[in-house]
């Protein structure tokens, strides 16, 4: 099943003066419970790529279907409400919310959805216990090291139940044992949910993990390899 | 959740946020405390005003009050004073004689209103005889009829207990009349230039130099229990003197009555002025939060915060401190009001405030629904200044934002 397309995606910066083609004609199909990585040279177009798959930035010409919607139509209002139902996030530096429990920051996003309280509480003891942070529920971030913190971001990303989780180099700024644990607890959500995670990275310990490493290069996919790992 | 976070993030930078809160606390202590101390200075002006120089009613013959005329005077003035007494709302009724006259010492000529009353009835519409400092007030018969003499006045013609007057005036038939009189007393309100303009003697004594005939005044002065009856009772005696020209202390003294309905609106003005002023610490302040926080909020939009949350957080954020602050700093200055409302400030070193009818003693007063609008001012201040820098905030693109370093 196809949870993402993109057809002939473009996204062409300063069209009027010098145009730089970030992202230049992408074709892509992501299918439900993929564990796949997007890597390329810093400037390659991944980030920007990214960004339009995650609704965050609109495409200058083509398609991006998620689980059969068009969402390069939708308004900013419905992309926005689209993003908290369907899509999760999960970033570098972690981007916890620093006032808030660790349970606390994954409540936020099913608070949002309008999620019950029972409910609510519920998911994020289960989460926090899947990601092995049940015993640091009501810890801030700042008390949390930054594989923890990082922890804390994947259960709140996949709080919110979405399509797929978009993961923009995640282990960038966690060392070798944290990424260890990180890669190993999303490979084990996506084995046992089936939930779809969408990586953009340089970490080569992340490639390695990955079923399927698509290589963007000058904004266009220069490799599409899908593989079986251990 | 979103008050719990505007709430908390408050307490994010603890040294800015104690530093802008104690600015708003000390803000709005200074528009507390000085509404309570001017309202408290007014008001005693209002009351004083009424009780010592105008009353809270006043009868005249119509036209009387454009130039003082003394033809101009009520006849049957005596029943009329009794008639009034009998409302159960007077407090108490006073009929006058008015007339300007020279003032003759060796130290100096001067021209003042000389005031002829009836001490006992007088006692029941104004308060000057508890101003009497020096000597008597007009109580008993003397040979020669007593005056008695505001001290500022006194202290200016070197004036003495004893000392004899002789008082010119123009009598009811154009006559010049001169009379001796000798002072009695003095006495010292806390309007000086009341004092110096103003001197007295007794009815019958001013009766008999100005030729009037009996039973005739130039004014009925009338000293209700409550003001909040000055309605009903100037209705009640327009109605029962018709042909007269009945007053309220708002219309024989227009500087009262402005001194009345002005000040709330000049203490609210200042304490707008105050918040202006606070205002800018408090957008500066919220701006830098958003600045900072470029990378959570984006982060917050990314993953499907609706702009509108995120413009309410900072908003909720603002007026979190806004009341904080405000709600402290109403507090203490409402706290130090109830302290000098028994206790007056002393204000002897400006003595120029008695010139104008103002007490050299303050005790200050501030009605509780002033410090709530003052409250709901500051709620205000808090939505007004975080206005601009949530509008910053919404206007983040979140890709870009969340790459913020």
């Amino acid at each position: 099943m196809n949870i993402l397309e993109t057809k002939n995606l473009y996204k062409i910066y300063d069209e009027t003066s010098v145009p730089v083609h970030a992202v230049n004609g992408i074709d892509l199909v992501i299918k439900k419970g993929e564990f796949t990585a997007i890597v390329g040279p810093s400037g390659s177009g991944k980030t920007t790529l990214l960004n339009m798959i995650g609704g965050l930035d609109k495409p200058t010409k083509g398609e991006i279907i998620v689980n059969g919607v068009k969402i390069h139509d939708l308004s900013r209002r419905k992309m926005t409400d689209f993003r908290l139902k369907n899509i999760g996030f999960v970033f570098q530096a972690y981007n916890l919310i620093p006032v808030l429990t660790a349970r606390e920051n994954v409540e936020f996003i099913m608070h949002l959805q309008g999620r019950s309280k029972k409910e609510r509480d519920e998911r994020t003891e289960n989460l926090l216990k899947a990601v092995g942070l049940g015993d640091r529920i009501e810890a801030r971030p700042s008390k949390l090291s930054g594989g923890q913190q990082q922890r804390v971001a994947v259960s709140r990303a996949i709080a919110s139940k979405p399509k797929f989780v978009l993961a923009d180099e995640p282990t960038a700024n966690l060392d070798s044992k944290s990424t260890e644990n990180l890669l190993d607890m999303m490979e084990k959500l996506n084995k046992e949910e089936e939930i779809t995670f969408i990586f953009s990275t340089h970490d080569q310990r992340v490639v390695k993990k990955a079923r399927r490493v698509i290589t963007v290069d000058d904004g266009k996919i220069v490799s599409d390899e899908t593989r079986k790992t251990e | 959740m979103i008050w719990s976070i505007a709430w908390r993030n408050i307490w994010r930078n603890k040294l800015r946020s104690i530093i802008v809160l104690s600015a708003i606390a000390i803000g709005l202590f200074a528009g507390v405390f000085s509404t309570g101390f001017y309202k408290g200075m007014a008001d005693m002006r209002v009351e004083s005003g009424i009780k010592t120089e105008v009353s809270h009613i006043q009868v005249h013959k119509p036209d009387y009050t454009l130039n003082n005329e003394i033809n101009l005077f009520l006849t049957g003035s005596d029943e009329m004073v009794k008639k009034i007494n009998g409302m159960p709302e007077v407090a108490g009724a006073s009929q006058r004689i008015k007339a300007e006259c020279f003032f003759k010492t060796a130290h100096g000529t001067r021209g003042v209103r000389i005031i002829g009353v009836e001490p006992d009835r007088e006692k029941q519409v104004t308060d000057i005889y508890d101003f009497v400092k020096e000597g008597d007030y007009l109580d008993g018969e003397h040979r020669i009829p007593r005056i008695l003499v505001g001290q500022t006045l006194g202290e200016k013609l070197k004036l003495k207990i004893g000392s004899r007057i002789p008082v010119d005036i123009v009598d009811l038939h154009g006559n010049f009349s001169s009379r001796l009189y000798k002072v009695g007393g003095f006495y010292r309100t806390t309007n000086t230039g009341f004092d110096e303009r103003n001197v007295f003697v007794t009815f019958d004594a001013l009766k008999q130099q100005l030729s009037m005939p009996d039973d005739a005044a130039h004014e009925i002065a009338v000293y209700l229990s409550d003001n909040a009856n000055l309605e009903e009772v100037y209705k009640k005696i327009s109605s029962d003197y018709p042909n007269l020209d009945v007053q309220t202390w708002r219309d024989v003294s227009k500087e009262l009555a402005l001194v009345n309905d002005s000040m709330d609106q000049y203490m609210y003005i200042f304490v707008v002025i105050i918040l202006l002023a606070l205002c800018f610490g408090i957008i500066n302040t919220m701006l830098m939060v958003v600045m900072e926080r470029t990378k959570e909020l984006g982060m917050l939009m990314a993953v499907g915060m609706h702009r509108t949350k995120v413009f309410l957080m900072i908003i909720l954020e603002s007026v979190f401190l806004s009341l904080s602050g405000g709600i402290i700093g109403i507090i203490i200055g409402y706290g130090v009001i109830k302290i000098f409302e028994k206790r007056p400030i002393e204000l002897e070193m400006f003595k120029g405030f008695e010139q104008y009818g103002y007490a050299s003693e303050v005790y200050t007063k501030l009605p509780l629904n002033m410090a709530f609008t003052m409250a709901a001012l500051v709620f205000v201040l808090g939505i007004i200044s975080a206005i601009y820098p949530a509008w910053k905030a919404i206007r983040l693109d979140p890709a870009d934002a969340i790459r913020t370093d």
